[in-house]
């Protein structure tokens, strides 16, 4: 790990490290919080004795246990690795537009997928497996719209313009994905809660589908970071450097329609995490980018657990959609930084 | 008294507008564009027409014309009239006031940003709005009647975004970004409301947060409807002082225009029309684009068509009601749906275009 | 109405002198002027002479283009007063005040396909109302405006087809369309060539000619000296020197000004003082060299 770590970062490698340690242990502590603390009758209490039953296999109090085991857990699993694939590919999507509000669930990615997903349930694939892949199809087709619209002329210079492209391709593929859910009812039932971005009642079992993409991005990442970095300069340095810009975005492209294809078919769309998460980490680390992701890794799942935590206690017994939470962080955000006096360009 | 000898040299040259002479020996005139009269015409015309169709085609029964006439003036048979007046008369009621609202606040709000995306939808004001109005639909405690409430959403919002970006200006896209940010905190604000309720009620909800004439509550309709005529004159009698501020504003500061009053009075008919709109048939915001984009199309250049643009969204949103009910039959697609699906592309080739102008 | 209409016709020849028209003069009274919480101008008192062309100078960010926002009102003063005719511009209504006082901001831009004779047109608007929306006046006066622009033939050209020059005269015929008898001018010739500089120029003389009071914002300090009637020099936010270019131009003022050294000659064809051999100042180069 810590070969990585100074393969990946340059300037202040300590500072880097200590930041990274720092948010991970914030990030146990809201992992615990998450097994603590729920919508149901399993108070913190109880569930504090379940977790040290659990090490002990004593006593068994078998109500608290499923909770945690079978409720619980498998949220928190999930939360981590949703919350991590969205923080980063935030930052890879940002960093490959060169525009600090490029994010995916605003740029029509996570539309992509979610339309893609509607499209095949409404033709009969059920399974979960097919639902990733499908998802992930959409996802890159949403980022291919992106990209297409970003290299059109005076958008790609125009940070805002190419957010309210994406805000409309959003509406329009949410749209759609209405019209779908309003002819047939039976995928309206079988989307009715994903569709609009939830942790809740996920199976571990829908992740391990994930497992095989992920892996591929993560390993896409961890080798197109320094190439990224370079490009941060412009393109031609970074062709001076010994890279190839085109290749290198494409790939990015690919990143980022793995990870938020996976997430969002686990996940349902969630939008701002990708925004609220790089603008966190560029804040406490600077703006290269191979900071960046390293403290997107710890930092996504922080924001997308401690949401879910939040979901579930503010309406009991009732939840609240994650995706809801995420909008009423991440939308002041983007205010925040659209009001800035001059955006800060990538 | 319009012989050449005296008609104004200046504008008989352009041979495109129409002088109306007040007064005998007055030499005073309103001035009258007539490609913009005969837009209006058309689009008069074509309202007409389309008001007709929805009233005869339905999933109950297609009346024939007589038979429809005959229902409309009360002496057809007691199912046609039932048909026609309590159920077909009031839905086409509700989409023109609601489509020319829209559409209307739409036209003003563009020509105060000098910028053809910023429409109420866009800058976050049917989110607004459909918040509050779910807000007493709902029942937290705050009992104000629908149409009432969804001003009051509609208000915060504008407020919000306008004075959020009070310091970068209405120039740009900034404070659209700003206003989609504004949009999507009472988006999902509304959400919040709505897993609060059975899921019967969100069932309930759901055609009306996405837009439909549908719900249409008697109340609400009389509200827009009593609001409409009113607000459309203050739109045609501040379209003088608009088609300078098309201009810039030191120049129509310099032309003697109040620029902050008039922007605000034309902002305040804008929030207040979209307000009582969404309370009639939610958030359809697409038609506030489509209305003053098409009323444009047909009108003079360097015009403010304030009429042409309420006469026109009335048009899209009749269209867009009766396409909803015809394409997908018996299933009905909900006006903001179809209007989304037109709209959204047309904002796209806006965006997208290089070519495309952005100022209204 | 028909017998009124040749009479009309004949009356353009004279330009019709309404009260609005008789040299007013303008002057501010410890005026102060700020953007947000930056002070800009600090107790300013000044007279600008009527009838005649008063020309501001001074160097990048001196306050000259924040005092005539503040003169055209586009600018709320902080403190102190602008007079017009020795009444506070703040205390007429807007569409008063527009009969009597015109801005031309910088650089005006044109809404597309907006014809000459539409913008021109758009000047007569402080004399109109809903109800009066064009009379025989407005149409004498906008023919008239084009006429002494030369913009005649060009009236139903859309502006943003003209040249620069073509397109400054047409903002301008607006502003004499609007009938005041006071211009402001927000650097009239910026982006412009020398050709339709001079076009420009000798049409701001020529309404001083004939009687209007004019105040304009310019960069080019020899300009200023040929064609300006009255020459005002600001430095940070200070009137440093006023008066006759001729008596008010020193080698000492450019310095102060713009810090560069400069021999000064008289123009033997205008009179005007002309600039040479323009180089650095002596101590900026001494504070180099050390």
């Amino acid at each position: 790990m810590r070969v990585l770590t100074h393969c990946l970062s340059f300037g202040k490698p300590r500072s880097l490290i200590g930041l990274w340690l720092g948010l991970s242990g914030l990030l146990a502590a809201i992992a615990l919080l998450s097994l603590l603390y729920g919508a149901g009758d399993v108070g913190p209490a109880r569930a504090w004795q379940a977790l040290q039953d659990l090490g002990a296999a004593a006593s068994y109090d078998s109500e608290a246990h499923f909770v945690i085991a079978e409720l619980r857990a498998p949220r928190l699993w999930i939360g981590l690795v949703v919350g991590a694939a969205l923080g980063i590919a935030g930052a890879l999507l940002q960093a490959v537009t060169r525009n600090p509000l490029a994010e995916p669930g605003l740029l029509g990615v996570s539309a992509g997928a979610a339309f893609a997903v509607t499209l095949a349930i409404l033709w009969g694939a059920d399974t979960a497996t097919l639902r990733v892949s499908v998802a992930q199809l959409g996802a890159l087709g949403g980022c291919l719209c992106v990209l297409a619209a970003a290299r059109l002329q005076g958008i790609g210079s125009d940070p805002i313009r190419l957010i309210l492209a994406g805000a409309i391709l959003s509406g329009l593929l949410h749209s759609l994905s209405s019209l779908i859910l309003l002819y047939d009812q039976h995928t309206a039932d079988e989307i009715r809660f994903w569709v609009v971005g939830s942790l809740a009642g996920r199976q571990l079992d829908d992740l391990v589908p994930l497992f095989p993409t992920l892996g591929v991005a993560t390993l896409l990442t961890i080798l197109l970071a320094r190439p990224l970095a370079a490009l941060a300069l412009g393109e031609h340095v970074a062709i001076g450097l010994g890279h190839h810009p085109r290749v290198v975005r494409l790939l990015v492209i690919v990143v980022v329609a793995l990870l938020v294809g996976g997430a969002t078919a686990a996940a349902g769309p969630i939008a701002f995490v990708g925004l609220v998460v790089p603008f966190a980490a560029r804040a406490l680390a600077g703006p290269d980018i191979r900071r960046t992701l390293w403290l997107c890794l710890p930092l996504g799942p922080i924001v997308v657990v401690s949401a879910d935590i939040v979901s579930r206690l503010v309406v009991p017994p009732s939840e609240l959609p994650l995706g809801v939470l995420t909008a009423l962080i991440g939308a002041p955000v983007l205010i925040g930084v659209v009001r800035g006096r001059r955006l800060p360009t990538l | 008294m319009t012989s050449p000898a005296d008609t104004p040299n200046a504008v008989r040259q352009d041979k495109y507008y129409l002088a109306l002479p007040l007064g005998q020996r007055s030499p005073l005139r309103v001035i009258v564009d007539k490609r913009n009269l005969l837009a209006n015409l058309l689009l008069l015309g074509l309202l007409i027409l389309l008001a007709g169709a929805s009233l005869n085609i339905g999933s109950a029964a297609s009346l024939s014309l007589p038979a429809t006439l005959r229902a409309l003036l009360g002496d057809g048979s007691p199912l046609d009239t039932f048909v026609i007046q309590e159920l077909r008369l009031p839905r086409v009621i509700a989409g023109i006031v609601t489509g020319g609202a829209f559409a209307l606040a739409g036209c003003l709000m563009q020509t105060v940003a000098r910028n053809r995306l910023a429409t109420p939808g866009i800058v976050g004001l049917d989110n607004g709005a459909t918040a509050f109005a779910v807000a007493s639909v709902v029942g937290t405690g705050i009992s104000l009647a629908p149409p009432a409430m969804a001003l009051t959403g509609a208000a915060v919002a504008a407020a919000l975004t306008f004075g959020l970006t009070g310091r970068i200006g209405v120039r740009g896209y900034r404070f659209l970004v700003a206003g989609i940010g504004v949009g999507a905190v009472f988006g999902a604000l509304t959400q919040l409301m709505l897993t609060r309720v059975s899921i019967d009620a969100a069932n309930a909800a759901y055609p009306w947060t996405v837009g439909s004439l549908n719900a249409r509550p008697d109340h609400a309709v009389l509200s827009l409807s009593l609001a409409l005529p009113p607000a459309l004159l203050a739109g045609i009698w501040l379209t003088r002082s608009l088609t300078v501020l098309r201009l810039s504003d030191a120049v129509a500061i310099s032309l003697g225009i109040a620029a902050g009053r008039c922007r605000m009075a034309a902002l305040s008919v804008a929030v207040i029309l979209t307000g009582l709109a969404v309370a009639v048939a939610g958030p359809v915001g697409m038609v506030a684009l489509i209305g003053p984009e098409f009323a444009r199309q047909l009108s003079a250049k360097n015009t403010v068509p304030v009429v042409g643009a309420t006469l026109a969204g009335a048009v899209v949103m009749v269209a867009a009601d009766l396409l909803g009910r015809m394409l997908l039959a018996p299933i009905e697609i909900p006006v903001g749906i179809v209007t989304a699906l037109i709209g959204s592309p047309l904002l796209l080739w806006i965006l997208l275009n290089p070519n495309a102008r952005t100022a209204p | 109405m028909t017998h009124d209409a040749p009479a009309c016709e004949r009356d353009t020849a004279q330009p019709d002198t309404a009260p609005d028209m008789t040299a007013p003069d303008m002057a501010t009274q410890g005026l102060s002027l700020a953007y947000g919480s930056v002070a800009v101008i600090e107790d300013l008192d000044l007279q600008l002479p009527a009838g005649q062309v008063t020309a501001i100078v001074g160097p990048n960010g001196c306050g000259k283009s924040t005092l005539l926002a503040g003169l055209s009102r586009l600018l709320k003063p902080r403190g102190g007063t602008v007079l017009l005719n020795g009444t506070d511009i703040r205390h007429q209504p807007t569409r008063q005040l527009a009969k009597r006082l015109a801005l031309l901001p910088q650089q005006p831009h044109a809404p597309e396909a907006l014809t000459v004779a539409e913008l021109v047109r758009f000047g007569r608007h402080p004399h109109q109302s809903w109800l009066r929306q064009w009379s025989l006046e407005d149409k004498r006066i906008v023919d008239e405006a084009l006429d002494m622009t030369g913009l005649t033939p060009l009236a139903q050209r859309p502006v943003d087809a003209l040249s620069g020059g073509q397109r400054q005269r047409a903002w301008i015929a607006m502003a004499i369309a609007q009938q005041t008898a006071t211009l402001l001018l927000d650097e009239p010739t910026s982006a412009l060539d020398l050709g339709h500089q001079v076009e420009v120029y000798e049409l701001i003389q020529s309404l001083a000619a004939s009687g209007k009071t004019i105040v304009m914002v310019i960069h080019d300090l020899v300009s200023a000296c040929r064609y300006a009637d009255h020459l005002i020099a600001m430095h940070q936010g200070h009137v440093i020197a006023e008066g006759l270019p001729g008596e008010t131009v020193t080698p000492e003022l450019v310095r102060r000004l713009y810090g560069v050294e400069c021999s000064l000659i008289t123009d033997p064809a205008t009179g005007a003082p002309l600039l040479t051999n323009v180089r650095r100042t002596r101590d900026a180069l001494d504070g180099s060299a050390t």
